[in-house]
């Protein structure tokens, strides 16, 4: 039984109005089990991107639910949905989004102070997380002074500031080369096995299929028929 | 708050043009502000300088400088309205002025008596403890290259009298473009041909057990055919002739507000540019999970320390400059309070702007976060 800790139901949202109307997604059921790494792919413009938003709190459905740990979230007011986001779900973005003035080490902590203001070590967190990743020599450069691969380790590192369970990534390896694509392919897997974390890709990338539970593939807005990945 | 003093130390060709804009805003509104209050101080300087409290001029008169003869009697029936403590005459008008190297030169010239208070300026104010001629005549001291006197004492003459120049004073440069000569009213009606017991204004101390509006309307029972009004109504229809009713004064007005108006649009238009160059980083900062609040107090922080280090370079900057204007326009003014208001008008459009310029940010557009 689900326990809808993530989960669209008969979801469908449009853009745009009159004959320039499009319809992204239409009648979407999905339901993605604590602790999975699930893979969404997809052409371009099958809606991949706008489930994430779902997912994520930034976008509501026209129809349908979405379910964040439990909770149905199309009647939170936008405050409610940014409190559920900051304590639940966490993001890893294709062009990294880091803060360009910031080292390394403070667009972390920057990520703890968001999630929980409060907490004195922000610093010493920060730094465990990006010697976790590999990152030690590179606590005090600035994202202009690192490279693509390293760039997307201190995005992920941010995203698991303050230990969120949930962790949407929108093509998270489309920047990066062979080496670094797998590196960060294999980071997200641990998270999964190790620290429990629900993990939604957005990619083309075929080599995610390999590190997936479940692979989802959208077309025209719609999902296809599902496939199971080596996890499942 | 380590972001917002970050981005502007990392963008610190941007901090700089941003405070620069912001700075000339300031400097541009504090100088027009100065012009505009200095313009509108000298055109009611000597009713202001003055301390009586009721003007009687000839009926029509808009400034103090454009007065009209009023008769001897008319002093006299004011002189005997109840509340009526003192009288006092002031009068004004243009004469030639012909000076010791035998050039001539138009003045304004302001005869007084001595009672107006001792900021007016006469030869022999009631209050002076120095020992001056009240027959003499005296000199602005930014009138002293018009003047052209060597020496003082010295023999000039106006309106073909014999007159003696024996002091200099300060704070009545004129805003005339001619200069201004001060002397008694005795004097001055002299050299300007006026009655002796004429008056041109006559100025009415009123007892302090009386009611100002009531002497007012009592006089104006008694005296139907000239104006009275009290000291503040004549200082602002002065005022009021001056700023709107001449070129020049239009000219100043219009370029104070115009001044005004670009400053805050320079300032606005800074910060919002500035605010800007980082929008998606903060729409970023609110996918994360970022409140409304945090995201507006980075922006507001950044702007302000934006605002701030661009009016202080402005007020900088405006100093030296009012020190040098004033060598050139002896009437403008910058008085305590038109700096702060200018630099607080300035924070708070920077605070406006810049919470304008993030409010896309704070509805998070997914396109904008998600877009590579």
């Amino acid at each position: 039984m689900h326990d809808h800790f993530l989960a669209v139901e008969d979801a469908g949202i449009s853009f745009g109005e009159g004959d320039a109307r499009v319809r992204a997604l239409r009648g979407v059921s999905a339901t993605f089990e604590r602790g999975t790494l699930s893979l969404v792919m997809g052409p371009s413009g099958s809606g991949k991107t706008t489930l994430l938003s779902l997912l994520g709190c930034l976008l509501s459905p026209d129809e349908g639910t979405v379910f964040v740990d439990g909770v149905a979230v199309n009647e939170l007011s936008g405050g409610e949905k940014t409190v559920l986001r900051r304590k639940k779900i966490s993001f890893v973005f294709q062009a990294f989004r880091l803060l360009h003035s910031l080292s390394a080490i403070d667009n972390v902590a920057l990520g703890l102070e968001i999630r929980d203001g409060k907490r004195a070590n922000q610093i010493v967190m920060a730094r465990e997380l990006l010697l976790q990743f590999g990152l030690g020599d590179k606590l005090n450069r600035e994202p202009s002074g690192l490279s693509p691969g390293e760039k997307q380790r201190v995005a992920i590192a941010r995203a698991l500031a303050g230990n969120p369970p949930i962790l949407l990534a929108d093509e998270p390896t489309a920047s990066l080369d062979a080496e670094a694509g797998r590196n960060i392919c294999q980071i997200l897997r641990t998270q999964v096995d190790q620290n429990g974390k629900t993990v939604v890709v957005v990619s083309h990338d075929p080599r995610w299929k390999e590190f997936a539970d479940r692979t989802i593939t959208l077309s025209h807005g719609q999902i296809k028929p599902q496939a199971q990945g080596q996890y499942a | 708050m380590k972001l917002a003093w970050q981005n502007i130390f990392h963008d610190r060709a941007r901090f700089l043009a941003t405070v620069l804009g912001v700075s000339f805003a300031v400097f541009l509104m504090v100088f027009q502000g100065s012009l505009l209050v200095g313009f509108l101080q000298a055109a009611s300087r000597f009713i202001n300088a003055s301390d009586f409290d009721i003007w009687i001029t000839a009926r029509g008169v808009q400034a103090f400088e454009f007065g009209a003869t009023l008769e001897a009697r008319e002093r006299e029936m004011a002189a005997g309205v109840p509340g009526v403590v003192e009288t006092g005459r002031a009068c004004m008008a243009f004469a030639v002025y012909r000076k010791p190297n035998g050039k001539q030169q138009v003045v304004a010239l302001v005869g007084a008596d001595s009672n107006l208070g001792k900021h007016f300026p006469v030869p022999d104010p009631a209050e002076t403890t120095e020992s001056r001629s009240p027959d003499s005549v005296v000199y602005d001291a930014s009138d002293r290259d018009l003047i052209e006197v060597a020496s003082l004492p010295a023999e000039v003459e106006i309106n073909g009298h014999r007159a003696n120049i024996e002091h200099e004073i300060e704070g009545f440069g004129g805003f005339l473009g001619v200069p201004s000569l001060f002397t008694s009213y005795r004097n001055a009606a002299r050299y300007l041909g006026v009655g002796p017991e004429d008056g041109m204004y006559v100025l009415l101390r009123v007892g302090k057990e009386y009611s100002v509006s009531d002497v007012q309307r009592n006089l104006r029972q008694r005296l139907p055919e000239v104006d009275v009004l009290t000291r503040e109504e004549f200082a602002h229809k002065s005022r009021m002739y001056w700023v709107i009713k001449t070129g020049a004064g239009s000219a100043i007005l219009t370029a104070a507000v115009l001044g005004f108006l670009i400053g805050l649009v320079v300032v606005s238009q800074t910060i919002y540019a500035n605010t800007m160059e980082n929008i998606e980083e903060y729409a970023t900062l609110k996918a994360l999970g970022a409140s409304r609040v945090f995201v507006a107090r980075i922006v507001l922080i950044q702007s302000l320390i934006c605002g701030a280090a661009g009016s202080i370079l402005g007020l900088l900057a405006v100093v030296p400059a009012m020190h040098y204007a004033r060598s050139l326009i002896p009437w403008i003014h910058t008085p305590w309070w038109l700096p702060l208001i200018m630099v607080v008008l300035s924070l708070l459009m920077c605070s406006l702007a810049s919470i304008a310029s993030v409010r896309s940010a704070l509805t998070v557009d997914p396109g904008r976060v998600f877009r590579a």
